[in-house]
């Protein structure tokens, strides 16, 4: 009996399923409304659709990727936080409120700030000190927190962090207040900064470690029901979350540190672009999602997403304002870029008669004009339309368009005001949306040093693929794939992602004091700890592969360049590769290096993956009636097209060609294909770009 | 020309983003905690005609006062070629104070300017009397630091040695300096490399005439916001505390038409203390409450100052002349100039204008030698309350007006620098009472553990207070305070140099902002959450806001 593999994404609108049977190479794609305060309502939903068709011990592994720690931070509705509370240093309990005491926006006389995640009450200042070298200078006060343990207990605190200055050099009073608190309160969850984030800046150690705190009991009591739920349908799954890093880890984990589901959704996509990118041996490619409300883009070398490891969490999310609260998250992230560019963004004029698209998003309601669901304003979608580059009936017909609509959106607001025509309109709109989404690909690549168009574009999401041949001429890219479903392929990144954690430890050395021995022992150190956490996890068809990562910078520098480091390092000449490595990367992001000044080796970085086995499936090629039909297209800086050829992607079987310009229609997106570009099928059903 | 609007909007964000990319680089590649931290730093595109056109978000008094910098700069320069690359820190000519290094570089598309691309950042150290080079007891501008004239520091795109040999001679930490220098080269080539790249793309024509449209958008803003003014005469005036006493700043702003008339008629003689602001600062004071008042979220540029005349009597302490110094300019007058803009406008836009906040920037410059002779010094700037505003408090702990630094990770600071810190903490009942509360300042504590070194404190409101409006209280004033080993406080007025021996503690509170309304009018519940929270005591809840019987109030 073979196992299934099923992905759960849970997004904004929809909860989508995609399982893999590997006996029958067949996969399955199920979509769901989400239930925003109950997650797991939709989630069993699916299950039990599963189950319709395949006994309960066939599930074997679910993946699974939520938004629920986000929206409980952007304050979600039936999402609350629990009542938090933190102890510092004496003398330091308000670094949270106070964060880096900049506003956030210059000009505004009426700016506001968002109110810190645990209110000053609930926070408490502990006598205590560790000095910058780790000595101890004040013992850690016992009998104090126990006063401050007695007052958490009467408040009803449910999460705490603990949060001491220079706890990264030396965390025994955290270790110590740990298990005074256990004893005392032993009913709240404890997240402790040396062990969630043991790096320097006090300020985003606190914040990170009081975001992980506020969210183990929300993601536990969620991972629970979630089990139950399971459990009840006799279903007894290796449960897997999806990070923020583009890897998975055990929902035993993951309640450890929640903040590594923060950027879970997204990351999601970058991870299938990892792996589409890996079976086509795409070095360089560049992952492109455009829905509803927002665009985002990440870049994927060597099969391996970029990543940064700082996230900030603002009120201005998915287009509209929130009431959550701004937070900054140390957490290994895919390097995303987002804007808010998606077929629902709205256009409208300015005071200056400027046209400018987004941020907000009609959303699904009322949605763009066309939709005939009561939207006034113009959006990309109706531009989109009236330049026929949208069908006028969307999923397989379920869904109609009236261009009517749209061209009355358009014709009101942005016409009349700017005296220009509708199709002049029409196009400015979506230069206007593209420009912003080309941006974003830069924000990831020309601003990391990296040159776009050696890379090749991956576009997904039910918008991508309108705009990604516009969108690869504006940046001089060459190549666009589109995969099959593209629409899903975020669900898909899920059954095809690997179990991964990532550690780092802080050395702060200069590397010509580095002992080679020392820097392998280290290495070594980091990857034990990795892998006893991976085996934990683990099957026995998985594979095992350690990577290594420095971080390095001038001695003196704030902000260190990660460099992939080799397997083993025995020798000095091991180092000075390192340092060469580190140079070739400097001058290459900043234009100039120097010579002979001290660089620092700031931390080690370790990620460890168990990769599992996994297809994508091929298209069984077949000889089928080609339909086409012909409309008129206007395509961006290319015109009208008289009687563009019309597609439907299910017609087209691997090994079909054609030259742009085209339209594909499928079910949940549409292809543009501009002139100039030809297009085939690959063996995958992916279709290929060129030009 | 025309430009198609489609393309001048892409162009005009290319631009900001150019800049935004440009301050990161800085900041990655810098090596002071005071531009790698606290980000000190600002990133500017100018047109041909050197008018600033795009600007990232950085620092107000950094940003006003480019354009007037990079103009008297170029007017000195001759021969200015592909390739330059120009350093200047004079404030007489760049537009601050030494601190502050400007680098220019023309940009060149086939030969032809099509703009010029500027960055300052503000060093820790140009020599001068004291650590920091902020020396509280200078009485001219030599006591100030090295002063660079307009000079090439790049030609051909070769950096010149000799020029930074000199430099670096006379500055404390000179290999410090050099790389932040450097990461201003890098910022600049950046910028320059984006703007021709968006003149490769569209044309220099059509990325010239989209510059000039940015300015007349802003002025259109910016006459379209005047012209709903009353017309009529503004008058607002304030004190700015020296050494010596207080020096009286005077504002009348006539409203007429779409434009506004600006004198500074009145205003005190400069002095002999680091208190004079230079031209610049008080055209950046201008061009903030302009752009604060007709469009906060727009792209900054001179657009907007081309609807207002700016007249300041020469020889005064809002436009001093040499050898006057001037440190405190733009960090503490700049921040006073502002407050009298506003007192003056707070007649004519009623419901928009906050009261006062903390009026200060709270420089510290702290420095010394270690025991092999090795300077080191760090600067840093402290938060304190915003004023209240119509409708909303002010927010408590964060910088106000013409600066917008981060602050300095305390646990950076004790790895460098022989400093513990004792407390960084909200100050209680610092936010001046009103209707709406003005926000809270800062306590920031720290013991000195080196074995000998130098303070300077450049601050104020310590005399006076940051006003409330309508009714509102006042926030409370500054305290900078040295507790020695043995007890004794020394307390230092606004602008004071001092030595610290081992185991000396600093203490810095700084000001909360003004209230705004009557203490009485506020509501209940807002005063009972500050007082649960700790930023307003009883003895204020009862005395000031009139709850006597707080505890029967707080039972449900």
């Amino acid at each position: 009996m073979c196992a299934l593999r099923l992905g759960i994404d849970v997004g904004g609108t929809f909860t989508d399923l995609v399982l893999y049977d590997e006996r029958r190479n067949k996969l399955i794609i199920r979509k769901i409304s989400t239930t925003p305060s109950n997650p797991e309502v939709a989630v069993l939903s699916l299950i039990d659709e599963v189950l319709k068709e395949y006994s309960p011990n066939e599930v074997k592994l679910i993946l699974h990727a939520t938004t629920l720690a986000t929206n409980a931070l952007l304050g979600q509705k039936g999402l609350e936080l629990p009542k938090g509370a933190l102890i510092t240093t004496k003398g330091f309990r308000d670094i949270l409120e106070i964060g880096r005491q900049r506003r956030p926006a210059l000009y505004d006389l009426f700016v506001r700030r968002p109110k810190p995640l645990i209110p000053r009450r609930l926070r408490f200042g502990v006598e205590e000190r560790v000095d910058a070298k780790g000595n101890v200078i004040v013992p850690l006060n016992e009998e104090e927190l126990r006063d401050i343990c007695h007052k958490m207990r009467k408040e009803g605190v449910k999460a705490i962090a603990i949060c001491f200055l220079n706890s990264y050099v030396n965390p025994v009073h955290e270790l110590k207040a740990k298990e005074v608190v256990e004893k005392e309160v032993p009913n709240a969850w404890i997240s402790l900064s040396c062990e969630v984030d043991p790096e320097h800046g006090e300020y985003e150690r606190t914040s990170t470690t009081v975001v992980n705190a506020l969210l183990m009991p929300l993601v536990a009591g969620y991972i629970r029901r979630l089990e139950e739920g399971l459990s009840r349908r006799r279903v007894r799954p290796r449960l897997l979350l999806m990070k923020s890093s583009g890897g998975a880890a055990s929902a035993e984990n993951i309640v450890k540190r929640p903040i590594d589901l923060i950027e879970s959704g997204p990351a999601a996509g970058v991870s299938a672009t990892a792996f589409l990118s890996k079976v086509l041996g795409i070095r360089r490619a560049i992952s492109f999602d455009m829905g509803g409300t927002t665009a985002k883009a990440g870049v994927v070398i060597d099969y391996r997403p970029r990543m940064r490891y700082e996230l900030g969490i603002g009120r201005i999310h998915r287009g509209e304002e929130g009431e959550g609260f701004e937070c900054i998250v140390r957490s290994a992230v895919v390097d995303l870029a987002e804007c808010s560019a998606g077929g629902g963004s709205i256009a409208w004029v300015d005071e200056d008669c400027v046209l400018r698209v987004g941020p907000i998003s009609a959303g699904a309601e009322p949605g763009p004009a066309c939709y005939g669901k009561g939207g006034k304003e113009p959006t990309v979608t109706d531009a989109n339309l009236v330049l026929g580059r949208l069908p006028a009936k969307l999923l397989a017909g379920d869904m109609t368009l009236y261009p009517q609509l749209a061209r009355k959106a358009i014709e009101g607001r942005i016409c009349k005001i700017m005296e220009i025509p509708l199709i002049e309109a029409a196009k400015g709109v979506l230069r206007i949306a593209n420009y912003e989404m080309a941006n974003i690909i830069r924000l990831t690549t020309t601003e990391r040093g990296l040159d776009p168009r050696e890379f090749t574009l991956i576009a997904y999401g039910g918008a991508g693929p309108l705009h990604a041949t516009d969108i690869a001429e504006e940046l001089g890219i060459n190549k666009v794939i589109i995969p099959r479903n593209p629409g899903n392929f975020s669900a898909y990144g899920l059954i095809v992602t690997d179990v991964r954690y990532d550690y780092v430890k802080t050395l702060l050395v200069k590397l010509e004091e580095l002992d080679p021995g020392r820097l392998e022992r280290e290495y070594q150190e980091l990857e034990e700890r990795a892998l006893k956490e991976l085996s934990k996890d683990v099957i026995a068809e998985d594979e095992i592969v350690t990577v290594r990562y420095a971080g390095m910078r001038y001695y003196g520098q704030s902000y260190e360049i990660v460099i992939p480091v080799p397997l083993t390092i025995n020798t000095t000449s091991d180092i000075m590769a390192l340092s060469e490595e580190f140079l070739r990367e400097y001058g290459r992001m900043y234009m100039q290096a120097y010579q002979g000044r001290a660089i620092e080796l700031v931390d080690i970085r370790v990620s460890a993956f168990a990769l599992s086995k996994k297809v994508l499936p091929k298209l069984p090629s077949r000889t089928s009636d080609i339909k086409v039909s012909r409309r008129d297209v206007y395509f961006i800086g290319h015109g009208l097209q008289e009687e563009t050829p019309i597609y439907r992607r299910d017609d087209l079987a691997p090994g079909f060609e054609l030259e742009g310009p085209a339209i594909v229609e499928e079910y949940g997106a549409t292809l543009v294909v501009n002139p100039g570009w030809n297009l085939r099928v690959d063996e995958y059903g992916n279709i290929i770009l060129e030009r | 020309m025309n430009v198609n609007p489609i393309t001048y909007q892409v162009i005009r964000g290319g631009l900001i983003n150019a800049c935004r990319e440009a301050g990161i680089v800085l900041r990655n590649s810098a090596f002071s905690p005071n531009i790698k931290e606290r980000m000190d730093h600002s990133t500017a595109i100018l047109s041909p005609k050197l008018e600033l056109v795009a600007q990232a978000e950085h620092i107000p008094v950094h940003l006003g006062s480019i354009s007037w910098g990079v103009r008297n700069t170029m007017a000195l320069m001759e021969n200015v070629k592909e390739g330059d690359m120009i350093i200047v820190n004079d404030p007489y000519i760049a537009g601050t104070h030494l601190p502050d290094i400007l680098l220019i570089r023309p940009v060149f598309y086939e030969g032809k300017l099509i703009a010029f691309v500027a960055n300052r950042a503000h060093h820790a150290d140009v020599g001068g009397m004291a650590p920091g080079s902020m020396p509280g007891d200078a009485s001219e501008i030599y006591h100030e630091g090295i002063i660079i004239p307009p000079v090439k520091i790049m030609e051909g795109d070769e950096v010149n040695g000799d020029i930074l040999k000199l430099i670096l001679a006379n500055v404390r930490t000179p290999e410090e300096r050099l790389g932040d220098i450097k990461a201003q080269i890098s910022a600049n080539r950046v910028l320059e490399k984006r703007v021709l790249e968006l003149a490769g793309k569209y044309g220099d024509d059509t990325l010239m005439e989209t510059m000039n449209l940015m300015l007349k958008h802003s002025e259109r803003r910016m006459r379209r916001r005047i012209s709903r003014i009353s017309p009529g005469l503004y008058e607002g005036e304030d004190y700015i505390e020296g050494r010596k006493g207080n020096l009286l700043i005077k504002v009348a702003i006539r409203v007429e038409g779409d434009e506004l008339f600006i004198d500074f008629s009145g205003t005190s003689k400069q002095v002999e203390e680091p208190i004079n602001a230079v031209m610049g600062v008080t055209l950046a004071c201008v061009l903030y409450i302009l752009k604060a008042i007709a469009d906060p979220s727009g792209a900054a540029n001179d657009g907007y100052l081309r609807a207002a005349h700016v007249k300041a009597p020469k020889g005064t302490i809002v436009n001093a002349k040499p050898p006057a110094p001037v440190s405190g300019g733009n960090v503490e007058t700049a921040q006073r100039i502002v407050d009298v803009l506003l007192r003056a406008l707070a007649d004519a836009l009623p419901g928009i204008i906050p009261a006062a906040s903390q009026g200060t920037m709270n420089n510290v410059s702290v420095g010394g030698y270690d025991e092999d002779g090795r300077g080191w010094t760090f600067y840093e700037t402290i938060g304190g309350g915003m004023g209240a505003r119509p409708g909303l408090d002010g927010i408590d702990c964060v910088h106000v007006h013409m600066t917008n630094t981060m602050n300095t990770p305390i646990e950076v600071l004790e790895r460098y620098y022989p400093i513990r810190f004792l407390k960084y903490e909200l100050r209680p009942d610092s936010g001046g009472a009103g209707k709406w509360r003005g926000g809270c300042g800062i306590e920031r504590a720290w013991v000195f553990l080196g074995s000998t070194g130098t303070l300077s404190v450049m601050g104020n409101r310590v005399r006076t207070k940051p006003w409330g409006l309508r009714g509102g209280r006042p926030g409370a004033s500054a305290e900078y305070l040295v507790v020695r080993r043995n007890g004794q406080v020394v307390r230092l007025g606004p602008m004071a140099t001092i030595r610290l021996m081992k185991g000396d503690v600093v203490i810095l509170r700084t000001p909360g902002g003004g209230g705004y309304g009557n203490p009485l009018e506020r509501d209940v519940n807002r005063i009972i959450e500050d007082y649960l929270e700790g930023k307003v005591t009883k003895r204020i809840v009862a005395e000031i806001y009139g709850i006597g019987e707080l505890e029967k109030r707080l039972k449900p």
